[in-house]
């Protein structure tokens, strides 16, 4: 059938010494030292070089089976408690379903689809409207699971439509919008169907059935999360089998370059699309697990501050890596728990802040310049503590930390009352600094990192008590600008887009 | 050197397109016969890129006819007329540089094969059959490059290739979409004379070993007098001459087309 | 009261009368006219740089919140300590000014590392400075809604000011001074746009730099630097917008930027995106139809018939009103 049938597929037996008159044949050593040198230095040294060299030489199913057996393991030893399993067990896991499916969107077919949480929000109500008493159908799970991916699917199918002629661009503003719409629609339109507000509102629907399949109740934690396991690896495991095949080479092709893909005989749009309303299946299905989860559907759990978590977890991870979605969602949701009541444990919390940030110096490449950063933090805090007690008096520098940490006192100003925004104006100052910083090369980057560090402890000792939801939320915007900055692929993409 | 019983493969007819009210391609005739390597020559802005981006449906024509086989193909979007056997490369590369070599190989297999996404996640064995397919025509496509694009580099990012290997796998990635006829944007772009030399024998080998019919853009006019079975000069969208290398390098039209010369004034 | 949608419109239609509709286009025609600035900047922006620029709206909102700061700072609209005209004037000028430096700094620290990233690095990034700038005003404001008591403007011991004096009565219904000011400023403001665009060797450097950024830096234009003056005048526009969207419709709030800048790029895409009066059309046709929307169906289905806008024009005109399709360089 091939036209070139009578050529070998296998080469032929290499001519000895390359082909005679071509480049040298150290031309191709050159270029495979080159392509192995990312090899040679993720095989780096200790125990844990061996560890990343290890999981980078494992083929994938043994790391999601590796993935499996621990997190099947967690509810028995280090998330024992209910509310542990809850927040950090659970929540992660949805979290990783849902940036599975934006990982499609986003990561495999290079779609900016910003009204992704609307159809988790979708999910959901379907769940609510289907399982709860709000209208008296209690349809089991094995009926509203499928049917929430339907209701997320169809409105998918048809924005993909309207915007498909323009997909790169005006998909992410029409999602947005749509996003927008679906908040608009259930928190305050909410139209009236069979004598009730159909989506209930800014109360939402309250008390949803337990997921139940097939007679059988799954209601504690537990279960839950033994369930939402099982649904996130077939789901991951779909995603990965899919990106595999000729579709999933086709979505990778479309988003590199569309017109190139379109050209090699891959209908673009259609394809496109059809990602699209996969991530959608996946965002309705999760959506309704969640409802059942939290047995309740709320408008206000499907606002654009849970879309930039979304994609904070994919860009962490990195663009079109199914693992970096499981490492990014557990990055990010225990490290937004572990934010989010600075009250629990305060010193352990201190300790681990102030051991990263010597970390993070000490892994600066020439030693001294890590020594002139610690010394320059060091000597900017005694500094500014001793110019803002001259000058502003005593009443800004003896504030007492959270818990005990005496030693603190004299290197980190503290207000002893409440000075207005004071504390707000900091963190976004750090936030700015941070920025800065990121833009800045060379020894100006060191030397703007001193400030930035002792503003950072600054901010920790003072802010992240009181407001730590948006601060949370803020620190998630600038990291997808910084990272966009400094490593657009993520934590572990792969890709790199060279400069033309 | 072209055999005379061969019958047209590709046929423009009265082919015209403008942009902005600029004519960029203006009635031009031209017709490409099974197995032949047809060359089209002119100066920068001659028309010739967009020639290619008609043929291929990135532009949709004013007026006129493209026939592949006495089918048309206006009107169609780019994907379908590739799956109908037209194939391309660019000038300026457009290779999915994320990709490795061979994805990049088999990404442009899409058209010609079936497995819908319901059986790529469940693996059916026609699944894993059709993928088998789709590897080994790729390697196939690959070794055509001799030891250029093998082995070790097949799993590499396209993005780690020499310029000339890039030029090479844009060619393979073209001829796996297993098309009647491929057309290549200036091939020998950018490449030293070593490599031009290489690539003006693989167009013939693609010819007389692969059975492609080749319609070639080409500045180098050593490839185009090395390969070309006929040659087509334009100038501002129109055909000025049309012949042999030696007739259309000669003709005093086309010389002036490259060289401005005012000296013999023709209409 | 009937239960269906269709039936209360046209009921409202009825009660309303010819003067209710009236109101209703006046209103809707000084609402598009703030969408139709905001707009500008989107539609400048995609222009040059093909970027979405997520973050506008929110220097749009920064705006208000300037020319709140710039009231407050002289006595507030109640009682202010300086004649009420320098002082609406000192507050278009400051919000201008700082809207305008937001967006250089903007465009500097956000979007300009990214020049050759993939496309989606900068709408990504242009997500997070978005994000960013509504939750930190979010914080920094304790999410109050400000008021600019504009009413009070130049009025006696916080009496109702001139501003909300009719200037002229069509039909019963008033057109005040501040609506006069809103209009008037806006045609003002993109009389001016259209000025430096077509008719100064800057706009020239624009036009050239959206047409072909690399062909315009070959022939000696500083691409970064009209980039710049790109967003600097998008977000000057867009400052202005915030000030008025102060005094006409009467507070500060850091999520209006969100909401205000999507309606303004629905009205960028409407009008055809990149296109100039484009942007303008589309503002002011969005505007009344949010205004026909609010008052004949209810304040609640505003933001869907304005998303269902969106939808049918993507389906019918991709291209928007006056948007030509482009041309892909191959």
């Amino acid at each position: 059938m091939s036209d070139a049938s009578d050529t070998p597929g296998v080469p032929e037996p290499p001519p000895e010494p390359e082909a005679p008159e071509a480049e040298p044949g150290s031309r191709i050593g050159i270029d495979s030292w080159v392509a192995e040198a990312d090899q040679r230095r993720a095989r780096g040294r200790g125990p844990l070089g061996l560890a990343a060299w290890g999981w980078e030489s494992a083929p994938d199913s043994t790391k999601l089976l590796a993935f499996v057996a621990i997190a099947a393991s967690l509810p028995f030893w280090l998330l024992k408690s209910e509310g542990d399993l809850f927040n950090f067990g659970l929540f992660t896991l949805i979290f990783v379903g849902l940036g599975l499916g934006l990982q499609v969107v986003v990561g495999l077919a290079g779609l900016l689809d910003l009204g992704y949480v609307a159809f988790y929000g979708i999910g959901a109500y379907a769940y609510a409207l289907l399982s709860s008493g709000y209208y008296g159908h209690h349809w089991p799970a094995e009926a509203t699971l499928p049917i929430a991916m339907g209701a997320a699917v169809i409105p998918a199918a048809i924005l993909g439509f309207a915007a498909r002629r323009l997909l790169g661009d005006y998909l992410a503003i029409v999602t947005l919008f749509f996003a927008q719409a679906f908040l608009v629609f259930t928190n305050v339109t909410n139209p009236t169907l069979f004598g009730k507000g159909i989506t209930g509102g800014a109360n939402g629907i309250p008390n949803l059935d337990p997921l139940t399949f097939f007679g059988y109740k799954l209601t504690s934690t537990k279960q839950l999360y033994f369930f939402t396991l099982g649904t996130v690896v077939v789901v991951a495991a779909a995603i990965y089998l899919a990106n595999q095949s000729r579709i999933g080479r086709a979505w990778r092709a479309s988003r590199e370059d569309p017109l190139a893909a379109e050209v090699m005989s891959i209908p673009v749009n259609r394809l496109k699309i059809l990602a699209f309303i996969f991530g959608s299946a996946v965002a309705g299905l999760l959506g309704a697990i969640y409802a059942a989860v939290s047995t309740a559907a709320v408008s206000t759990n499907f606002n654009i501050g849970v879309l930039i978590i979304l994609y904070a977890i994919v860009i962490l991870g990195g663009f079109g890596s199914i693992a970096g979605v499981f490492v990014g969602a557990i990055v990010i949701n225990v490290s937004f728990e572990f934010l989010e009541p600075q009250t629990d444990y305060p010193s352990f919390k201190r300790w681990l802040f102030y051991g990263l940030i010597i970390f993070v110096i000490a892994r600066l490449k020439p030693w001294y310049r890590a020594a002139v950063i610690l010394a320059g933090t060091v000597g900017f805090g005694f500094a500014v503590h001793a110019v803002v007690a001259a000058m502003a008096g005593h009443a800004w520098t003896t504030g007492k930390p959270i818990s005990g940490a005496g030693w603190l006192t004299h290197w980190v100003v503290i207000p002893r009352l409440n000075h207005g925004n004071f504390d707000n104006f900091l963190y976004i100052g750090l936030v700015l600094a941070v920025m800065l910083v990121a833009s800045l090369k060379g020894w100006w980057r060191t030397i703007a990192l001193a400030p930035t560090l002792y503003l950072t402890a600054l901010v920790w000792e003072n802010v992240l008590v009181t407001s730590p939801g948006v601060t949370a939320l803020i620190l998630f915007g600038v990291m997808l600008i910084v990272l966009m900055a400094i490593r657009p692929q993520g934590l572990l993409g792969t890709s790199r887009v060279e400069i033309v | 050197m072209a055999e005379p019983a061969r019958k047209a493969l590709l046929e423009l007819k009265d082919l015209s397109m403008s942009f902005g009210g600029l004519k960029v391609i203006d009635g031009l005739d031209l017709t490409v016969n099974g197995r032949e390597v047809v060359s089209v020559i002119g100066p920068n802005g001659a028309g010739k890129t967009t020639l290619f981006n008609l043929i291929t449906g990135i532009y949709r024509p004013d007026a006129g006819e493209i026939l592949l086989e006495g089918g048309s193909l206006v009107g169609l979007p780019p994907y379908k007329i590739t799956q109908r056997g037209v194939a391309r490369t660019f000038q300026t590369l457009r290779l999915f540089l994320n990709m490795s070599v061979i994805e990049n190989v088999m990404a442009s297999q899409y058209g010609r094969t079936k497995v819908d996404i319901v059986r790529a996640m469940l693996r059916t064995p026609g699944m894993r059959r059709e993928e088998r397919e789709i590897r080994r025509f790729a390697e196939e496509k690959l070794s055509f490059f001799g030891q250029r694009l093998m082995g070790y580099r097949w799993n590499q990012p396209a993005y780690s290739l020499s310029y000339a290997n890039r030029r090479r796998l844009e060619i393979a990635r073209a001829m796996a979409t297993d098309p009647k006829i491929l057309l290549l944007d200036e091939p020998a772009a950018g490449m030293n004379p070593v490599e031009t030399h290489e690539i003006t024998e693989l167009i013939g080998q693609l010819r007389d070993e692969g059975g492609f019919t080749i319609l070639l853009i080409e500045h180098d006019m050593h490839v185009v007098e090395g390969i070309s079975d006929r040659v087509i000069a334009l100038d501002h969208g129109v055909k000025i001459s049309e012949g042999s290398f030696e007739q259309v390098a000669t003709d005093p039209r086309v010389v002036e087309a490259y060289l401005g010369t005012k000296a013999t004034v023709t209409k | 009261m009937h239960h269906l949608l269709l039936f209360n419109i046209i009921d409202q239609i009825r009660a309303l009368g010819w003067g209710g509709a009236f109101t209703l286009l006046r209103n809707g025609i000084v609402l598009g006219s703030l969408y139709s600035l905001i707009a500008l900047g989107y539609t400048m922006v995609y222009g040059i740089l093909k970027l979405l620029n997520f973050a506008h709206g929110d220097v749009f909102m920064i705006g208000t919140f300037m020319g709140y700061g710039v009231l407050i700072a002289f006595g507030g609209a109640l009682a202010p300590t300086i004649p009420f005209i320098p002082l609406i004037l000192l507050m278009f000028a400051v919000s201008m000014a700082g809207s305008g430096v937001v967006g250089v700094g903007i465009e500097r620290f956000a979007y300009r590392p990214l020049r050759n990233a993939p496309r989606i690095a900068p709408l990504i990034s242009a997500l997070g400075v978005a994000f960013f700038l509504e939750n930190s005003a979010q914080l920094l404001t304790n999410s109050a809604h400000e008021l600019y008591n504009g009413y009070a403007l130049g009025g006696k011991n916080g009496n109702f000011g001139p501003l909300l004096n009719p200037v002229f009565t069509i039909d019963q219904v008033p057109v005040t001074v501040i609506m006069v000011i809103v209009v008037l400023t806006a045609i003002a403001l993109m009389a001016a746009l259209v000025l430096i665009v077509y008719r100064t060797k800057l706009g020239k450097a624009m036009r050239a730099t959206s047409f072909d950024r690399e062909a315009a830096s070959m022939m000696g234009i500083d691409t970064d630097r009209v980039i710049s003056m790109t967003f600097f005048i998008g977000s000057v526009l867009a400052g202005a917008a915030g000030v008025m969207y102060g005094l006409y419709i009467g507070d500060a709030y850091f999520f209006i930027g969100f909401l205000f800048g999507l309606k303004a790029f629905t009205a960028a895409v409407v009008g055809g995106i990149g296109s100039l009066p484009g942007a303008m059309l589309g503002g002011v046709l969005i505007g009344v139809v949010e205004a026909f929307a609010t008052g004949y169906a209810g304040g609640q289905w505003s933001e869907i018939v304005v998303f269902g806008i969106l939808i049918l024009f993507l389906l019918v005109r991709p291209t928007g009103l006056l948007g030509s399709p482009a041309i892909q360089k191959v």
